[in-house]
């Protein structure tokens, strides 16, 4: 990081089936709730940015930048940014270029995802957009279908069982039972994982993230300050489709990122106590955590299996929060400040990606007083 | 969206090239399928094809599903619009016989493609010293005469013992580059790929079109962590001059071989165009040292995920 960006005030609306409330609704309410939890006023931020991927396909809403400034009094600048399930680490990144450079001082950072409003057949093609439109989606498979496709591969090549990946979702279940926030507040034991209904062998129902709506805002400034800093934002790309990648069990593009952002943050792997991990299904968070180097490739799921200094997705993740895609990015980021802040801990790290890790987005944040 | 004429007419012209038998990578069976397709179950497998292409097929039916098993195409219907239209789509059928050398990821092997003098050897040898510690370089087998600056990577046999040994299956990937001057054969042997292996290597090796299909299709495709290398240009013919430049001033080869190599080198480069799906990494050799550390960036990110240090974190 060029200079200091904190991280000065965070907002969510619960994730969940909010019938009840439109993309808008949503929108409004995070970047109240950010706004209030901040020092600034609404005067102060001068500059919006908007994380969203289906809202033209169900609610029928795109422009969402000026959608969003016209919720503040003075109407500030505004642009929308896309990078599927990683649209909301991207605006942050997209915040944190636009504070480097002294284009913005006080940057609204807001994602939102609306995605109950449409059946589960128009949600799965919407979320399709994030594969190769020429390449995966002829074939009539669905993001289950490619995670299937990933842990089927993994499965054979490292003889990982059905019991090793519903530790996963168990951990993450147990973890959300504190989180006021989350989208499933219930401990759900290994035995119910195993044996949900399948969605697209060897994943079940209980291996996926669930579909959701809810929105998430903070606000990042590099005049106010606060205990929290982002201390690294670093993005990788890879290619969209599956097909083209030399290894099915293994994410170059979260390799690269996080390589990208322990040397910025100038940290190593033992000084992070908290991660939010982007489990999108159960067996993309352990592939992540051997593409993030805390563990060997066909290893990951034993840090679900014993204690280690490191705590994963203690917020319940992507399985147990819910999952409204361009949210999650941004509430990742507020959840491991809020682990930081109440542990003293001072180093934390958030993962998320896009599509079948075809864009991978790190951030490292810090705690002054940890 | 999907049913749009331009679209389908599109997706038709991809059609023929995907005609051919392939082996099953992976597999699933999406329990609900998205907007826009039949509600049934459709059972979906990642396909390596015969030429090294990776396709997400269709694989109709009940019967049981395994990594490693052929599949052989079909067209099939696979929709009837509301107008009436009927759909005809390749599905991929399983035969029995499961490719044995498919059931196990052997490892990977780097290869490097280019036209010739685009600097393949030069590279090699600077990333094999590099990285010394976790690549070794596979020894070429090869019919042509000992010329004045070859290096250590020849073993020289006849041309009878070569095809002998090709036709034994110890040479897997084989290739006869034509030139007016002389026969030339040139190969790789598998007991000398297998046995880096064992060292706990990754053999790297350098390839033309013939010999990294060849390699693919013995070791599969995911194998193969595929690097091509172009010389610098925005197009063809730049890029065919900086070759002959290149050629001319490392003075190894008479004019008349020069110009084999160069129209060579124009096949290659067409190559690269019509099997993009066949490279996984393309670099340009422009500046040879940064190339050197991004290239071994990015293959020590594949074949070494934890650096040494990194792994006493936890």
């Amino acid at each position: 990081m060029e200079q200091t960006i904190s991280l000065v005030g965070c907002g969510q609306t619960p994730f969940g089936e909010h019938w009840d409330k439109s993309l808008r609704d949503l929108i409004d309410e995070a970047i109240t709730a950010a706004i209030d939890a901040s020092p600034c006023t609404a005067l102060d931020i001068d500059m919006v940015i908007v994380a969203n991927m289906i809202g033209e396909r169900v609610s029928g809403q795109a422009h969402l930048g000026a959608m969003a400034a016209s919720m503040l009094p003075h109407h500030p600048p505004a642009l929308r940014v896309e990078a599927a399930c990683a649209s909301g680490s991207i605006a942050i990144h997209t915040a944190c270029s636009l504070l480097e450079s002294g284009r913005a001082q006080n940057v609204l950072v807001v994602g939102a995802e609306k995605m109950t409003d449409a059946s589960n057949e128009e949600i799965a093609a919407a979320l399709m957009g994030a594969a190769d439109s020429e390449l995966d989606a002829p074939s009539g498979i669905t993001f289950p279908g490619l995670f299937g496709l990933v842990a089927q591969r993994y499965m054979h090549e490292y003889g990982l069982t059905r019991e090793d990946l519903s530790c996963v979702s168990e951990a993450h279940h147990r973890n959300a039972v504190q989180n006021p926030f989350a989208q499933f507040r219930k401990e759900v034991p290994a035995q119910q994982i195993s044996a949900s209904p399948l969605i697209a062998d060897p994943l079940r129902l209980l291996d996926c993230s669930p579909i959701s709506d809810g929105a998430a805002a903070c606000i990042l400034s590099n005049t106010h300050a606060s205990s929290i800093r982002i201390a690294a934002s670093q993005v990788s790309t890879d290619t969209v489709s599956l097909a083209q990648r030399p290894s099915l069990t293994s994410f170059n593009a979260t390799r690269e990122a996080i390589a990208k952002a322990l040397k910025e943050a100038g940290v190593t792997r033992s000084d992070l106590s908290a991660v939010e991990l982007h489990d999108c299904f159960s067996i993309a968070a352990i592939i992540s955590l051997e593409d993030m180097g805390f563990a060997q490739p066909g290893t990951g799921v034993q840090l679900y299996k014993r204690e280690t200094g490191l705590r994963i997705n203690g917020s319940g993740g992507l399985k147990a929060c819910g999952h409204p895609v361009a949210a999650t990015g941004i509430k990742q980021i507020i959840d491991v400040s809020k682990q930081l802040s109440a542990s003293k801990a001072r180093w934390g790290l958030a993962h998320n990606f896009g599509g079948t890790g075809a864009t991978c987005c790190i951030h490292v944040l810090e705690h002054a007083n940890g | 969206m999907a049913n749009s004429a331009p679209l389908i007419a599109r997706a038709q012209k991809q059609r023929s090239e995907n005609m051919q038998e392939g082996v099953i990578l992976s597999y699933t069976t999406v329990h609900n399928p998205p907007e826009g397709f039949p509600s049934s179950p459709r059972r979906v497998a990642l396909i390596e094809l015969a030429d090294g292409k990776k396709v997400m097929g269709l694989v109709p039916g009940n019967a049981p599903l395994a990594i490693g098993l052929r599949v052989l195409p079909r067209m099939r219907m696979t929709q009837v619009s509301r107008q009436g239209l009927r759909r005809y789509e390749i599905c991929y059928e399983a035969v029995e016989s499961v490719r044995e050398k498919q059931e196990k990821f052997p490892g990977y092997i780097i290869a490097l493609t280019g036209p010739s003098g685009v600097g393949k050897s030069t590279v090699n040898k600077l990333l094999t010293n590099v990285v010394s510690d976790y690549v070794q370089h596979v020894p070429i087998m090869t019919t042509r005469n000992r010329k004045k600056g070859d290096g250590k990577e020849y073993r020289y046999v006849s041309t009878e013992q070569f095809l002998e040994l090709k036709n034994r299956g110890e040479i897997i990937a084989a290739t006869e580059i034509p030139s007016r001057s002389e026969k030339r054969w040139y190969g790789y042997r598998a007991s000398d790929i297998e046995a880096i292996w064992e060292q706990g290597k990754v053999p790297t090796v350098i390839t033309e079109m013939q010999l990294l299909q060849d390699l693919a299709r013995h070791y599969g495709r995911t194998s193969i962590l595929s690097c091509g290398l172009l010389p610098p240009g925005q197009n063809k013919r730049v890029m065919l001059s900086q070759l002959l430049h290149r050629l001319r001033n490392r003075g190894r080869d008479t004019e008349e071989s020069i110009q084999d190599r160069l129209r060579n080198a124009e096949e290659d480069l067409k190559f690269f165009d019509e099997r993009k799906d066949l490279f996984d990494f393309v670099f340009v050799n422009e500046d040879l040292d940064a190339l050197i550390g991004k290239m071994k960036d990015c293959i020590l990110s594949f074949i070494k995920p934890l650096a040494p240090q990194q792994e006493t974190t936890l």
